[in-house]
């Protein structure tokens, strides 16, 4: 383990600062979190600043984006917690959905980004020793888990009917808001397109190439009809050249099939499978 | 700190103890096996891969076209036209190979007869003595009882007339592993007297003979060892065995037959109804009225002494044929092999290789085959006549121009049950063999030639490579041990004549009749009954012939006709028929008579029984009741196998085992769909309602059991939504949700994207819990995946499905505007849930109206794996699959019909299933064709990396194996494959002999040694504890009672299990780690073994940072899991449910 004095923070090379983290006070073991300063030089996620967001690895399952915040509180105010899976993805949750809909998470280990309100503040994580550990679970705001943490999520998962209904309708409104939007706005793209002089522009497929059917199954079926149509015109065992052919196929066929048996056989015997008792 | 990994040492294997293999070495192992295949790209020529991957076939278009030799055409031709699978013809070929003797033992061989034959004639003369003075013998034995001991006549020494080999090694149709020649030892005329004939006088004196060879021999040092034995069971023939010094003493026998001179007793003495044992000689009670009347034929002593007369004559006769046919050898080879592996080849009553010699020649001499046929035609020849003849009534014979003495057919058809006459025409070769092992010669070649033509089946591995073991075979099987009884037997039955015929053996006196009167008291209630042959038994020289009494016990096994085998009632002729007394005779104090709903009064028999496990064992008790009534054999001595029912006990006071208990979830299945299917005021309507859950295919381990609830036992009775678990109670009942999928109509209103599509399921859910809460008071709660509805104390969960949504999750454009179809986890796992196992669900509960018992068979297999911590490995429906797979390919067996057989045979194939080169097909409702089965094995072998280890291919999914494409893994599988080899072990010794003291759970119990980490749990919060293998003495309320409620308060606890939350949450923290394995019905315990990959030490990256700790050492930052944390996160993550976390830090330190 790397020197690590009682008062000094421990940083590992590559800039990370070792932070332990204990369940509860009495705890014998501990967690290790690495943070560092979040900087990417292509970041573009406008909820990550530069300067004042917290990368912080290897958070236990048992803290939520709630008990995060809470632990870091004490080094200045917080704007935002992030946690994910892994590194560098964000959250895609272009649609908001109610929460009955949403997928459930994962109860692993994750990497969280903590934006505070103050640059400051992400020194102060920096230089915490490693010796005081952070508390997931105090007195005032205990974390529940086990058998307490099942109950509750049992409970919670029981909803009466209505509250789901709404949670659909809510939804459904607001897709159909959007789908009548969406046609709106086709519609007015065509009219402006007709516009010009009454005259309609005829899309899809240039002169002399065949326009192709617009889904892959229909695709396959006329590619099939096409090969059919050909297959058609062709005369079987005509020449006698074709005949000789095919008799070669057949022997062909014949060979294979018993050099096929063939290598079975041996594969057999290697496996010793001819022994019957 | 660091962790090191000791190698694991595994215990020698004691006694019975279930050993299961580290699953880390396999591992390691595996990953080397892995690397192998993935090495560099082998040539053509050489497809066979060292490691046993059948690799596809490349052959250059040059080698392909190439002019065909004649000699090369004509083998493709008649690889064409003779053999439907060119593959048999050519296994054949290799098995012959395997068996036939080499050059180098035929000459050690030779060498050693010839010296035992050079020692033989050079046994000196002797002086004459009484027959009863035995003195001139020193430390031999005299290899025959005599039974009453007063018999006059001289003995002397002589040097044999001359000696002969004869049998099958000079026939060239000997075969390994067993290899015996037969040596004929001519006893010289001077010996033996005219009369001998009568009263087991000859019997004696080549007996006495036969021990003067052995004292000669033993004065010489060139044998290895000497011991007796006696020709097929039969007590009067004794052999002396022969084994050479050194190495090849194990595998080459030589047997001594003593032979009279040819010709010494005229055969026509022998005529099967002659009597040549005289009762007052044989009871010793002199009777004179009786005696000169009537004295009874004794047949079986008749043929014993004239059966000695012929080897040299039947020696020659066979090969003067074997001349004739060049295929003879080889056909004699291949019958030789096929009687074996059923076991008829050996023992009193057998059919061995000298039958199916004299089988092939009679075929010959009657034309029925060509000379010139090749082995695998006449070898299906040999099959398709013994499928077809009924030699117990229409025997056959060798004889070609009548011997005007001779008996005829139907006098032989008198005196024995099978007639198969020699070319003399005065000797039965079947005299012993009793008409029910005909039977089973019968069956298994008609299943055989079944087998060879379906061209679905491997044939060659079902015909000569799968050993029948009795236990494996037969639905019911028994045994009748302390032999003795059969004495009593015998005085019940009275069977003295029978006893004379046999010269006191009372076993195979008193067997036939017994098995007849089972036959008799069974009828139709089974379709075979089989046995097993009395074994031959060997002695050492030193000691007297062993008693008939210490034999082992004897085996009877039944093949069980499930249409009528359970039933309770047998019902017998009216009361006024003569027939009545019969049948009262029949059944003894047990007939009543009984009046009928068609107001008929009969004689009937009712047996006990309620259930369908119960019902098992009406089998049992009728043969307990007969075998008491009628031959005086207490119950003590009957074993019936099997006790594997009680592992699948639902209900115990009503001792059920599922079945009745599946029936009814089914009722209610049905009555719901019905009232689903009436439902009016829904949007769309419903096309389909299909279950999609085990329990309605019959295959649930435990199926649900109605219930009804303990309002005090939860919190919120109040809450209009449902009840809740108190943390401080036991875990509360677990309530299985049965699963149905509804499909809804396609309508142009569905959108078309699969969020929106989500949401309108849920609002289905809502409105068909809210319709059928109006129409049918039952209690439902809606999710945005399911819906469900409590009914008559059971909860079914219903899934509504748009059969669109796979295709709509799968679509996408590409960029110049065509949809296509890429296919996703998404779309398939939905596909799997609302297509494939409804699908299966339906099919399978099919297969279960065909065939009774494959339910129990399943639950059986299943509680199989789960106990052993498979099950999430080889998962429901896979293990399903295999077990369907028991029933429709059952080859060379018959369909299971008793749970027991259908495990055993589960536990077979599991384990000698050749998983790497094959894939398992199961053809459901016989829907792929031969051409199908090509295809896809074909397509198995090109992909063969890219597949699944375990490849199980259905008719609705031929290329993809849909259940077991996540698990099991290659290591997972191998693991199972040598749990259930070692499994199978264990039980059939538990199950055949009784001496073991042993429980035969101990298969159910899994091996904890492997592990590292055992993390054991608080038994009052696993909901399943009652079924544990072990169940526990003390039970704690979960807040049922017994039997469904109409109208219920509240909707209950539904599908909380906090073992499985807990095993889930574990898996997702640590998967990367460590492998969870648990027993999900009632198990305690959590076994944990760490991944040895995972424990290396890694350089520091933040992608790979969960649960590790890191460690700087010169500048280099490494990170090793943080163990400890880790430890205490196992038992802070499932707090009130773990109880101890249990290192086994034996393996492993922190």
């Amino acid at each position: 383990m790397a020197a690590s004095g009682s008062e000094h923070a421990t940083v590992i090379p590559g800039g990370f600062t070792v932070l332990s983290l204990k369940f509860r006070e009495e705890d014998a073991a501990a967690h290790q979190l690495c943070v560092k300063e979040h900087r990417i030089r292509s970041e573009k996620n406008i909820n990550r600043p530069q300067d004042r967001t917290l990368f912080i690895l290897n958070i236990p399952p048992y803290c939520t984006q709630s008990v995060v915040t809470d632990m870091f509180q004490q080094f200045g105010p917080i704007e935002s917690v992030e946690l994910c899976e892994k590194p560098g993805e964000s959250k895609s949750s272009s649609r908001n959905l109610s929460k009955h809909f949403r997928p459930p998470e994962k109860y692993c280990f994750r990497v969280g980004y903590v934006v505070f309100k103050k640059a400051s503040s992400v020194t102060a994580v920096k230089c915490h020793p490693q010796s005081s550990p952070l508390i997931v679970s105090t007195k005032e705001r205990p974390v529940k888990t086990g058998i307490h943490k099942w109950i509750e999520q049992y409970s919670q998962s029981v909803i009466p009917g209505q509250t789901l209904q709404t949670a659909v309708d809510d939804f459904m409104n607001e897709f159909d808001r959007q789908k009548k939007e969406e046609e709106v706005e086709e519609k007015e793209q065509e009219e402006e397109e007709e516009e010009e002089e009454g005259w309609v522009k005829v899309k899809k497929g240039i002169r002399g190439i065949k326009v192709r059917p617009h889904s892959q199954t229909a695709n396959e079926k006329t590619l099939q009809k096409e090969k059919a149509k050909s297959e058609r015109k062709e005369l079987v065992n005509f020449y006698s050249w074709q005949h000789r052919n095919t008799q070669k196929e057949h022997l062909a066929e014949l060979r294979k099939k018993f050099e096929e048996d063939k290598q079975k056989i041996a594969l057999l015997r290697v496996q010793r499978k001819f022994k019957p008792y | 700190m660091k962790k090191m990994r000791k190698k694991s040492v595994l215990p020698e294997a004691q006694d019975y103890k279930m050993e299961s293999p580290d699953p880390s070495q396999i591992e390691e192992q595996d990953e080397k096996s892995v690397k192998v295949t993935k090495g560099p790209k082998r040539q053509a020529e050489s497809t066979v891969s060292d490691n046993g991957v059948l690799q596809p076939l490349k052959m250059s278009k040059q080698e392909l076209y190439k002019a065909p030799t004649v000699e090369e055409f004509n083998q493709l031709k008649e690889a064409e036209n003779l053999f439907h699978c060119n593959l048999l013809k050519m296994q054949m070929d290799e098995l012959l190979k395997e068996v036939a003797l080499s050059e180098h033992r035929k000459n050690l061989l030779d060498f050693f007869v010839q010296q035992i034959t050079h020692l033989l004639h050079t046994v000196p003369k002797s002086e004459v003595v009484e027959l009863e003075d035995l003195s001139w013998l020193s430390g031999v034995e005299v290899p025959i009882r005599f039974i009453p001991k007063v018999a006059k006549g001289k003995f002397h020494m002589e040097p044999p007339e001359s000696i002969n080999l004869v049998g099958s090694y000079p026939l060239g149709t000997c075969i390994k592993p067993q290899v015996s020649v037969d040596l004929a030892v001519t006893i010289p005329a001077t010996i033996l007297h005219p009369m001998d004939a009568i009263n087991q006088k000859y019997p004696q004196k080549r007996a006495l003979y036969l021990a003067g060879l052995v004292q000669h021999l033993m004065s010489t040092k060139t044998v290895g060892s000497l011991r007796y034995s006696c020709l097929h069971g039969n007590r009067l023939r004794p052999l002396l065995l022969i084994k050479p010094r050194g190495k090849d003493s194990s595998s080459v026998t030589l047997r001594v037959h003593a032979v009279p001179p040819p010709n010494f007793l005229k055969p026509s003495r022998f005529h099967p109804q002659k009597n040549n044992v005289r009762t007052e000689w044989f009871t010793g009670v002199a009777d004179k009225q009786q005696a000169e009347l009537s004295e009874p034929p004794t047949p079986h002593y008749n043929s014993t002494i004239l059966g000695d007369h012929l080897p040299l004559s039947h020696f020659q006769f066979l090969s003067a044929n074997s001349t004739q046919c060049p295929a003879f050898r080889d056909v004699v080879a291949l019958l030789k092999v096929w009687l074996r592996q059923r076991g008829l080849d050996q023992g009193a009553g057998c059919f061995c290789g000298f039958h199916a010699s004299m089988l092939l020649a009679y075929l010959l001499s009657t034309h029925k085959v060509g000379k010139s046929m090749n082995a695998y035609q006449l070898f299906r020849n040999v099959l398709h006549f013994l499928a077809s003849t009924d030699l117990t009534k229409n025997g056959i014979t060798l004889a070609k121009n009548a011997d005007t003495k001779a008996p005829s057919i139907p006098e032989f058809h008198m005196a024995f049950s099978v007639v198969f006459v020699d070319p003399s025409g005065h000797l039965n070769l079947c005299a012993d063999m009793t008409t029910f092992t005909y039977k089973q010669i019968q069956h298994e070649a008609l299943l055989s030639i079944k087998i060879w033509d379906d061209p679905t089946v491997d044939c060659f591995q079902a015909l000569f490579m799968t050993t029948k073991a009795m236990i494996r075979t037969y639905d019911n099987v028994f045994y009748l041990s302390e032999l003795v009884k059969l004495q009593a037997s015998c005085k019940k039955l009275s069977l003295l004549n029978e006893l004379m015929d046999h010269s006191g053996n009372y076993v195979l006196a008193a067997f036939p009749f017994i098995l007849s009167l089972l036959q008799q008291g069974l009828g139709e209630r089974i379709h075979l009954l089989a046995h097993s042959l009395p074994p031959d038994p060997e002695w050492s020289v030193d000691s007297a012939p062993p008693k008939h009494k210490n034999q082992p016990p004897l085996c009877v096994g039944l093949l069980l006709n499930l249409q009528h085998a359970l039933c309770s009632l047998e019902r017998g002729p009216p009361a006024d028929s003569p027939k009545a007394t019969e049948f009262r005779q029949m059944w003894g104090s047990r007939s009543e008579l009984r009046r009928f709903q068609d107001g008929a009064i009969t004689e009937a028999v009712l047996w006990s029984g309620s259930s369908v496990c119960q019902k098992r064992l009406i089998l049992r008790e009728i043969i307990a009741h007969l075998l008491q009534l009628h031959a005086d054999i207490p119950g003590s001595c009957v074993r019936f196998v099997g006790q594997l029912d009680s592992l699948i006990t639902v209900d115990k006071e009503d001792s059920t085992t599922g079945e009745e208990e599946s029936l009814k979830v089914i009722q209610a299945y049905e009555d719901l769909s019905r009232k689903l299917w009436q439902l009016e005021g829904l949007p769309l309507s419903i096309t389909s309602v299909q279950g999609a859950h085990q329990v309605i295919r019959c295959t649930q381990v435990f199926p649900p059991v109605p219930v009804k609830l303990d309002y005090s036992f939860f919190v919120g009775e109040k809450n209009p939504v449902g009840l809740m678990p108190k943390a401080d109670k036991p875990c509360p009942y677990y309530i299985t949700p049965i699963k149905v999928i509804v499909h809804m109509e396609g309508s142009g209103k569905w959108p078309s994207d699969h969020l929106a599509i989500h949401h309108i399921k849920a609002a289905f859910h809502v409105c068909l819990g809210e319709l059928l809460n109006k129409h049918h008071k039952y209690r439902y709660h809606a999710k945005p995946t399911y819906l469900d509805v409590w009914k008559d104390g059971l909860a079914f969960r219903i899934h509504v499905a748009y059969h669109r949504e796979p295709q709509i999750l799968r679509e996408a454009l590409t960029p110049e505007g065509m949809l296509i179809y890429r296919d996703n986890p998404e779309a398939q796992s939905l596909e799997l849930e609302t297509q494939h196992k409804p699908y299966l669900t339906s099919t399978l509960h099919g297969l279960q109206q065909q065939h009774g018992c494959f339910g129990a068979v399943s639950r059986l297999s299943k509680r199989w794996l789960a106990s052993q911590f498979l099950l999430e490995d080889i998962q429901e429906e896979p293990a399903d699959l295999l077990v369907a797979s028991l029933f429709l390919h059952s080859a060379p067996f018959d369909p299971p019909s008793s749970p027991q057989v259908g495990f055993l045979r589960f536990l077979y194939v599991l384990s000698t299933f050749d998983w790497r080169n094959n894939p398992l097909v199961v053809n459901l409702n016989q829907k792929l064709t031969a051409a199908d089965y090509a295809e896809l094995k074909n397509d198995f072998v090109v992909s063969r990396e890219s597949l699944p280890a375990m490849f199980i291919a259905t008719p609705n999914d031929k290329t993809v194996s849909v259940w077991t494409k996540e698990a099991p893994s290659v290591q997972m599988l191998q693991h199972a494959v040598m749990l259930a080899a070692k499994s199978l072990q264990v039980v059939q010794a538990q199950l055949v002999d009784s001496s073991l003291k042993q429980d035969i759970r101990v298969v159910f119990r899994p091996s904890l040694e492997a592990f590292d980490v055992l993390i054991h749990l608080v038994p009052k919060q696993v909901p399943l504890l009652a079924k544990a293998v072990d169940p526990p003495l003390v039970t704690f309320q979960q807040g049922v009672f017994k039997g469904s409620a109409t109208t219920e308060r509240a909707l209950p606890i539904i599908d909380y299990d906090p073992v499985r939350l807990y095993l889930s949450e574990l898996r997702e923290a640590f998967g990367d780690l460590a492998l969870f394995f648990y027993d999900p019905f009632g198990g305690t315990v959590i076994a944990v073994l760490w991944k040895p990959k995972a424990f290396e030490s890694q350089s520091f990256k933040t992608t790979l940072m969960n649960a590790r700790r890191v460690e700087v050492y010169n500048d280099v930052v490494s990170t090793v899991p943080n163990v400890e944390a880790i430890l205490q996160d196992f038992h802070l993550i499932g707090e009130g449910l773990v109880k101890t976390v249990e290192l086994r830090t034996e393996k492993w330190v922190i």
